[in-house]
């Protein structure tokens, strides 16, 4: 039996990278749903439709755009950015229910957002920051990796650190991170769930060593903050063993890197693992960005083929298998409540003010 | 995303031991070893959970139902 975690609707999800959505039709599919993403030429805001034509179910994400129209690679329908379809082939007449559904869309961050449930309840607003992503001062590497796998255990994997030291061993894991012990704070309504490991006095792995130049053990700081459902923020910081911030909350002698995720349930057993690592030291280093780009590559594909791995191992299990957490599991059980409770949210009707 | 509640839960896993210990929105206080039972205690609140002297002992017969008590 496969392994699946509920879809949480009514919240925001990332989409797309901003340089993704362009005069060239986007198919993803987020929570199940087929969705079609283009840049309007009218005023370059991102669009977000239903991907089927309502007449045989083409996928207009292969189809093309007229301006701001998408024209059905197969028939011909055409639809405006609000997804009413405006023209059918050989006739004046157009069926009233000749439309698809149009998403609520937000750009920021150089992220584009789409609302999944009822359009009415999106907020704006309620979508988490992830400023260092386009702010001066901070360069960014960036990929997407779809995974064949259960979002949960992309969840687990994340809010979990420990599995550095032996699935990334020689990356970016080294003794230490398994062996600190972590401190993990739910904040409820906010839906976030904040799990901190402070290494005092760590070996540098390669990924930081040859970055950075640091040649001996170091400080290392990792402070998650996971907005369920979608975003996931590592703040990370090292620094030489022993270098603090200033009292005055300054750290000119600390290395800042942020690492990102963007976690969007596709299907049934599939998510889209999108990745980003922005640092403050090194901006304009071009083999600093290279090496990042490349190494954390590397780390995520570790992650992916392990996921790949588990979700197939996990569909051969007899159902109600067990499993075993233990304190490195405190804030991965706190994310899947709280997803939980995010999912059963998302089922209920919601009542509409008069 | 729902609003801020203010309503925080922490766990420490204490330094040098196998010990989790998890303190409630309210206050109260608790220790485990294993993180299942911690949150089952933290989301049983307000059953069980009664804000403690630290002179007193930590362990409070569970059955018992507490009034919920506020954090100050």
């Amino acid at each position: 039996m496969p392994h699946m975690t509920a879809f949480a609707r009514n919240q925001w999800y990332v989409a797309a990278y901003s340089h993704e959505v362009g005069r060239e039709l986007l198919g993803r599919t987020i929570l199940g749903e087929p969705l079609v993403f283009y840049r309007a030429k009218e005023d370059g805001a991102p669009v977000a439709l239903g991907d089927r034509c309502v007449h045989r179910r083409y996928p207009l994400s292969e189809s093309g755009l007229d301006g701001d129209r998408i024209v059905c690679g197969y028939h011909g329908f055409t639809y405006d950015r609000t997804g009413a379809c405006v023209y059918v082939p050989g006739q004046k007449r157009i069926p009233r229910t000749a439309r698809v559904a149009s998403h609520p869309v937000v750009e920021q961050d150089s992220l584009v957002w789409v609302w999944v449930g009822d359009p009415a309840l999106a907020d704006p607003q309620a979508i988490p920051r992830a400023r260092h992503l386009d702010s001066p001062g901070w360069t960014t590497v960036r990929g997407m990796e779809p995974i064949d796998a259960d979002y949960g255990l992309l969840v687990d994997n994340l809010l979990d650190l420990s599995h550095e030291t032996y699935l990334h061993g020689g990356y970016i894991g080294t003794p230490e991170v398994a062996e600190t012990p972590i401190t993990t704070e739910v904040d409820e309504g906010a839906g976030i769930v904040r799990v901190s490991r402070h290494m005092d006095d760590a070996e540098c792995p390669p990924f930081y060593a040859r970055s950075t130049g640091i040649a001996g053990r170091i400080t290392r700081w990792q402070d998650i903050e996971y907005h369920a459902p979608c975003l996931y923020l590592l703040h990370s910081r090292i620094a030489p063993v022993g270098v603090l911030p200033e009292a005055d909350g300054s750290d000119p002698n600390g290395f800042h890197t942020e690492i990102t995720y963007a976690i969007t349930p596709s299907a049934d057993g599939k998510v889209y693992d999108f990745w980003m690592v922005s640092r403050d030291w090194a901006t304009d280093d071009a083999e600093v960005t290279e090496f990042l780009r490349s190494n954390n590559h590397t780390v995520v594909m570790q992650d992916v083929d392990a996921l790949n791995l588990l979700q197939k191992t996990l569909g051969s299990e007899r159902a109600g298998y067990q499993e075993l957490s233990i304190n490195i599991d405190t804030g991965g059980l706190a994310a899947r409540r709280i997803l939980a409770r995010l999912v059963e949210e998302g089922d209920k009707p919601v009542e509409k003010a008069l | 995303m729902s609003a801020p509640t203010g309503e925080i839960y922490r766990i420490d896993w204490l330094p040098g031991t196998d010990v989790l210990h998890g303190t409630c929105h309210c206050g109260a206080e608790h220790t485990a070893q294993d993180p299942v039972e911690m949150w089952e205690w933290m989301l049983g609140h307000p059953e069980g959970h009664r804000l403690q002297p630290q002179s007193q002992p930590q362990s409070e017969p569970q059955s018992q139902p507490q009034s919920p008590e506020r954090a100050p």
